[in-house]
């Protein structure tokens, strides 16, 4: 194989593969973009894998086992850059749905007991920057093609990617929907990362959060406008919490806080 | 300007008469929302719409397109988005809107992207009534004397129709058959009448002849750091407002298809990101700071400007905002009255308070 042709992996940890899936089903076009890169490692779509040096990684899943933390850190000193794709791999996905550290444990004991697990063990979910310098983010559950597409021709052609930062309400608006917020229905579109399409409230049901949550997300504010309406504490709590992993870690923290 | 009559039911067969080599955008329903959509079937048209979601603008600078194309040979330029159109069913603010926009786009900064697509929009007004959120009566924009075509003012029979260009006159030629050339006494005194009670008819009011200097007087005050607090970032006003004219540009390569394309979207100043430069420098990155830019363009700097808000009182922010943030609210706290809105309820997390100590 060419030498300057850009040495790429992708790689599953715990997840459901969809990440994987969407790239594999770019089809056509994933034909002609693997005839201008170098695919080292896939398991999903080859069997002839080489482990070696990369100059992009991408990696679905999160962080869940402690074979997921070697395999990450293992990529990571074989690579350029790393790019984490999907949620999981991003925030931790709904894997890593936030609990404190005890109750993880105190799961985790109802679960194995006091048996040793030998071979892998189970780790609190997190996502893949917990424990490896991550270069670029793709969210998504799973990622949207044409993004997916546009990233790796970024990269491939050496400059950064880039992506419009707003949340989903923005693209909600370029839909024409009128806002479920103002029906009083629980939509967590201004607390979640755009690139979706807003498909969720152009079929008239609330953002659910799967993008992940919005870097400058005010959950502040939509958490009194939630109570505001009449939600429960505990469901706004829940619906927060689903997709966003630790994404909203200081939040639900500082909320703790308030209520001692 | 010449004002002529077409009884009501000679209107659709009018507009699928003029659209034939051109694309009729209309409002209608879809799905329990009116917006601006590419007619195909004409009795679909809502003739009495107050206001559709997204401002018509979007018939001109539509929500995202593509600028140009790259490829291995070089670049094209994409004008897809400018192909002949009639922009019907356009009332009075909106048709401000557009002369707004027309300011910016095409005298100091010329954007072939806006002049190729207004120049080749063919604007057809209508008349409309206000509804509770309505305020183009304190904006002056309930009337229109200039940038449209050919405007139809309803009277319940019948349309009087203001020619407002050649290019509207020769519209009427295409079938002048339908058209009667001289409105009766009672058509006149109708009119009359009907423009009286129209007036009369706007029950929010905003005076804002005071804004500019409220806006100066009042620009520490601490109602911008509760609005900061609550604005969810959302961006929806911008999107919903026929004045706000902000874009971002964004260059996508594929080298799958050896390929390269400029896509360009609509943007808002209420986002982190558009105040953002080099290095991740933000000089806005607190939101009262981009809230009160947004509100100092309505109403203060563009009238230093142009003389005028840039503001044409259509209602949709009112609508809009989740947390109440709108030019009403707005003004009623820039002169000191007490304000009934989600974000002047919302109460302050406490570890605000501390990092404020
Ligand atoms: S419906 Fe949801 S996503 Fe759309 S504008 Fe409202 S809050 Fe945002
Ligand atoms: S849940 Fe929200 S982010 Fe996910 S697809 Fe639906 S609208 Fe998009
Ligand atoms: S500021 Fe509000 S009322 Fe004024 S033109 Fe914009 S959306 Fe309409
Ligand atoms: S002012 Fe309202 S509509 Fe505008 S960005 Fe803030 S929350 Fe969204």
């Amino acid at each position: 194989m060419s030498k300057n042709k850009l040495r790429i992996g992708v790689y599953g940890l715990t997840g459901c593969a969809g990440d994987q899936l969407t790239i594999l089903n770019c089809e056509d076009r994933l034909l002609k973009l693997f005839e201008t890169v170098d695919v080292r490692s896939f398991l999903m779509a080859k069997s002839d894998n080489l482990e070696e040096e990369l100059d992009i990684a991408l990696v679905e899943g999160s962080v869940s086992t402690r074979s997921d933390e070697e395999s990450v850190i293992n990529i990571r000193q074989r690579t350029g850059s790393l790019v984490a794709i999907g949620i999981c791999a991003c925030f931790g996905g709904i894997q890593a749905v936030f609990t404190e550290p005890e109750e993880w444990a105190k799961q985790y004991e109802q679960v194995y007991g006091n048996r040793s697990v030998s071979s892998n063990a189970a780790l609190q979910s997190r996502p893949v920057k917990a424990f490896v310098k991550v270069d670029y983010y793709l969210p998504g559950c799973p990622i949207h093609k044409e993004q997916f597409l546009a990233l790796l021709s970024r990269l491939a052609l050496g400059s950064t990617p880039e992506f419009h930062r707003a949340p989903v309400c923005l693209e909600c608006k370029w839909q024409e929907n009128d806002c479920l917020l103002n029906k009083n229905v629980l939509c967590l579109g201004p607390l979640t990362t755009a690139g979706c399409g807003a498909i969720c409230p152009t079929c008239n049901l609330p953002c659910v959060g799967c993008w992940g949550p919005f870097e400058e997300a005010n959950c502040w504010s939509e958490w009194n406008l939630l109570l505001d309406k009449d939600y429960d504490r505990n469901i706004i709590m829940q619906k927060m919490k689903s997709f966003s992993g630790t994404g909203f870690i200081q939040f639900f923290n500082t909320m703790k806080k308030e209520r001692t | 300007m010449k004002v002529i009559k077409l009884e009501k039911k000679k209107l659709i067969p009018f507009l699928q008469f003029i659209s034939q080599e051109r694309e009729l955008w209309a409002p209608v329903k879809k799905n329990d929302r009116i917006i601006y959509d590419l007619i195909e079937d004409f009795t679909c048209i809502d003739m009495n719409t107050t206001r559709t979601l997204l401002p018509p603008k979007k018939v001109i600078i539509p929500q995202q397109f593509n600028m140009f194309r790259v490829t291995g040979l070089g670049y094209e330029s994409d004008y897809s988005h400018a192909v002949k159109k009639i922009l019907f069913g356009i009332h009075p603010c909106d048709i401000h809107g557009l002369l707004i926009l027309d300011k910016l786009f095409m005298q100091d900064h010329p954007d072939p992207y806006y002049i190729e697509a207004r120049r080749n929009t063919l604007i057809l007004g209508l008349s409309c009534w206000p509804d509770e959120h309505c305020f183009a009566r304190s904006t002056n924009t309930h009337i229109i004397r200039e940038g449209f075509d050919l405007f139809f003012t309803d009277l319940e029979h019948s349309y009087l129709v203001w020619v407002g260009s050649s290019a509207g006159d020769d519209l009427i030629k295409l079938k002048p058959e339908f058209f009667e050339q001289k409105p009766t006494d009672q058509d006149i005194q109708d009119f009359t009448y009907m423009q009286i009670e129209r007036d009369t008819s706007y029950k929010t009011k905003i005076n804002f002849i005071s804004m500019p200097d409220l806006m100066e007087l009042k620009y520490n005050e601490t109602f911008w750091e509760k609005m900061g607090r609550a604005c969810l970032g959302c961006g929806s006003c911008s999107m919903v407002c026929p004045t706000c004219n902000c874009y971002n540009v964004i260059d996508r390569h594929l080298i799958s298809e050896e390929t390269g394309e400029r896509r360009r979207y609509w943007d808002s100043c209420t986002l982190c990101e558009y105040s953002e430069v080099a290095e991740g420098v933000n000089f806005r990155k607190n939101c009262a700071d981009r809230l009160r830019l947004w509100y100092t363009h309505k109403m203060q700097a563009f009238i230093s400007k142009y003389g005028k808000a840039s503001c044409v009182g259509c209602g949709r922010c009112l609508l809009t905002c989740p947390v109440d943030i709108n030019v009403l609210t707005v003004s009623k706290s820039l002169q000191g009255k007490d304000v009934y809105a989600y974000w002047n309820r919302l109460p302050r997390e406490a570890s605000d308070d501390k990092s404020s100590k």
